[in-house]
């Protein structure tokens, strides 16, 4: 007979059956790098030369946003995965489980977080490289507001998928809310750029936040400060909170039946 | 021991499980029978706490499904009619992940895996993908999963679907071992010499509602003086079964399909006589048997339907 397993080597097991499976998914990740790596060697090179008669260094500016728009976009995908878990009857099997439904639902929060983590930090750290940073403890300081953020996102994608029911649907609105989380933001453009009328909603953006704080750490002549900070966890607070909730009325109240 | 209490679960209005009510004893193997559809599955993931039940209570080893869901699901293990893992992993990183989140100890897990794999004949595919594997072999890890867990709730649910001969064989000794360790088995089964087989007492499940429980040879028996006689005929005539129904030994008739399949007592002394008035009414009879009642029969008589 099996003994009962500690909450937190549970949360452990269902991060790592996340992680097993990005990894026996080569092709999003070969695609995703090849994705990163052209647009940072080629896109912002090429911008960046563009940009240099105002004396702006737009190849700083964006190595950073590139890691943190493609940990957003991973982080998305924890919704993706839920629904097609359902399909598979997955779910079926992950709540048969010997853990509570509520350490499920942390456990794929987080799940969501730390993959994206994993697959961004050799991106990080070549960015770190690239824009001449070397401090470890900086690199490590920006590895924790990226996965703050991941959190908050993966609680949206939980969120989102949780209040559209039907997987078509959801992949349209997923697409346009990374979009919107991505493009209405300062992490590819600064936000003196932008049309006026997304500058106030791009200021309140945790991936603008948490662009500016990576920035602010990485690059001299940025700065953050508690405001950056105040809306990342916000952001996290809020979905982080209302993905758990959300999917814990679903399996408690009968799930997807 | 595992009861259940006035069980009902509902989906949207639809009552898929109706008042159920029975106890399983300890270290039992307990057949459920059941069409598709009857609520065997639903009942299993009511126990399970993956469904809260809209009416009742189930208790496990002392512990209320619906309240205390962690302590039930530590208890548990299920093997799935379908196979329900990650089909991007290997069976070896799917047993391994299973092993080790039902809290498996890493000192015994690896040995048991590979003897599991071994005695499946899936050493050599083991680290294949599993999208990529029959349909059959999908279902041996299915169960694979349940053997290296060894859990005291162990729940098969169509064990041997989609499997050959020797693979049915192995499941069932490997089934009988897990019971002899100790474990409690509930085995969700549409297969009658499944269930005969396998199982110290069944409970008849149809339209969700449990219709009866018994040990297969007693609920037989309650057959008794239900000899079955069944005549093929070149045509089925329908006013056949109303015609020898008026013998007051036979309780019951009805065709399937082409034969004539007749319930009663003293089946050896009336056969001739039934044989003539088929005939009269211009029956013309291929072949006829007579048999004592099987657990199909059992499943017939409570439900009014045929299992397969």
């Amino acid at each position: 007979m099996s003994e009962r397993p500690s909450t937190l080597f549970v949360i452990w097991v269902l991060v790592e059956r996340d992680l097993r499976t990005l990894v026996k998914s080569p092709f999003i990740l070969i695609n995703r790098t090849i994705f990163f790596l052209i647009q940072l060697f080629v896109f912002a090179v090429l911008v960046s030369k563009l940009a240099s008669s105002l004396g702006f260094n737009y190849f700083d500016f964006y190595s950073v946003g590139a890691v943190v728009s493609t940990i957003t976009s991973i982080a998305f995908i924890i919704g993706e995965d839920l629904f097609e878990e359902e399909e598979l009857g997955l779910l079926d099997y992950l709540l048969s489980l010997p853990f509570g439904h509520s350490l499920f639902v942390v456990g794929r929060a987080l799940g969501g977080a730390v993959r994206g983590l994993i697959y961004v930090t050799p991106m990080m750290i070549l960015v770190a490289y690239l824009d001449g940073y070397f401090s470890p403890a900086g690199i490590a300081g920006s590895l924790i507001v990226i996965f703050v953020l991941a959190t908050g996102i993966s609680g949206l994608s939980i969120t989102l998928a949780m209040l559209i029911r039907n997987a078509n649907r959801f992949d349209i609105i997923i697409a346009l809310a990374e979009l919107a989380t991505v493009r209405v933001s300062a992490a590819i453009y600064p936000l003196a750029f932008m049309p006026k009328v997304l500058q106030p909603v791009a200021t309140y953006s945790p991936v603008t936040s948490a662009s500016d704080i990576v920035r602010a750490i990485f690059l001299s002549g940025y700065q953050s400060g508690v405001y950056e900070t105040v809306i990342l966890v916000l952001f996290v607070a809020v979905f982080f909170g209302l993905g758990s909730a959300f999917l814990f009325r679903k399996i408690e109240g009968g799930r997807f039946e | 021991m595992i009861v259940f209490k006035g069980v009902s679960k509902s989906f949207k209005g639809f009552l898929a499980v109706k008042d159920v009510t029975c106890e399983i004893n300890d270290k039992e193997v307990f057949g459920l029978l059941g069409p598709n559809g009857a609520g065997k599955t639903t009942l299993i993931m009511t126990m399970a706490t993956v469904y809260r039940p809209t009416k009742g209570e189930v208790i496990v080893d002392g512990h209320n499904a619906s309240i205390e869901q962690d302590k039930v699901k530590s208890l548990i293990g299920i093997s799935f009619q379908d196979p329900k893992y990650d089909r991007i992993l290997s069976a070896r990183e799917i047993l391994e992940w299973h092993g080790k989140v039902t809290g498996v100890e890493k000192s015994v897990r690896g040995k048991r895996i590979d003897e599991v794999l071994a005695k499946f004949g899936l050493t050599a595919e083991s680290r294949k993908r599993t999208w990529t594997l029959s349909g059959g072999t999908k279902k041996k890890i299915e169960n694979a999963k349940i053997f290296v867990q060894r859990p005291k709730v162990a729940v098969f649910d169509e064990p041997t679907a989609y499997l050959d001969v020797p693979s049915r064989l192995m499941v069932w000794e490997m089934i009988d071992e897990l019971r002899d360790e100790g474990s409690t088995v509930l085995l969700a089964t549409n297969m009658m010499d499944e269930a005969d087989r396998m199982s110290d007492r069944v409970g008849i499940m149809n339209r969700g509602e449990m219709v009866q429980v018994g040990e297969p040879a007693t609920l037989r028996g309650s057959l008794r003086g239900r000899d079955i006689i069944e005549m093929k005929l070149e045509v089925p005539i329908p006013e056949l079964p109303g015609e020898v129904s008026k013998t007051e030994e036979v309780k019951e008739a009805r065709f399937e399909g082409d034969t004539l399949k007749i319930m009663l007592s003293n089946g050896r002394g009336l056969l001739p006589y039934l044989i003539n008035v088929v005939t009269a009414k211009g029956g013309k009879v291929q072949s006829v048997s007579l048999k004592e009642p099987t657990l199909e029969d059992v499943f017939l008589h409570y439900t009014g339907m045929k299992l397969s």
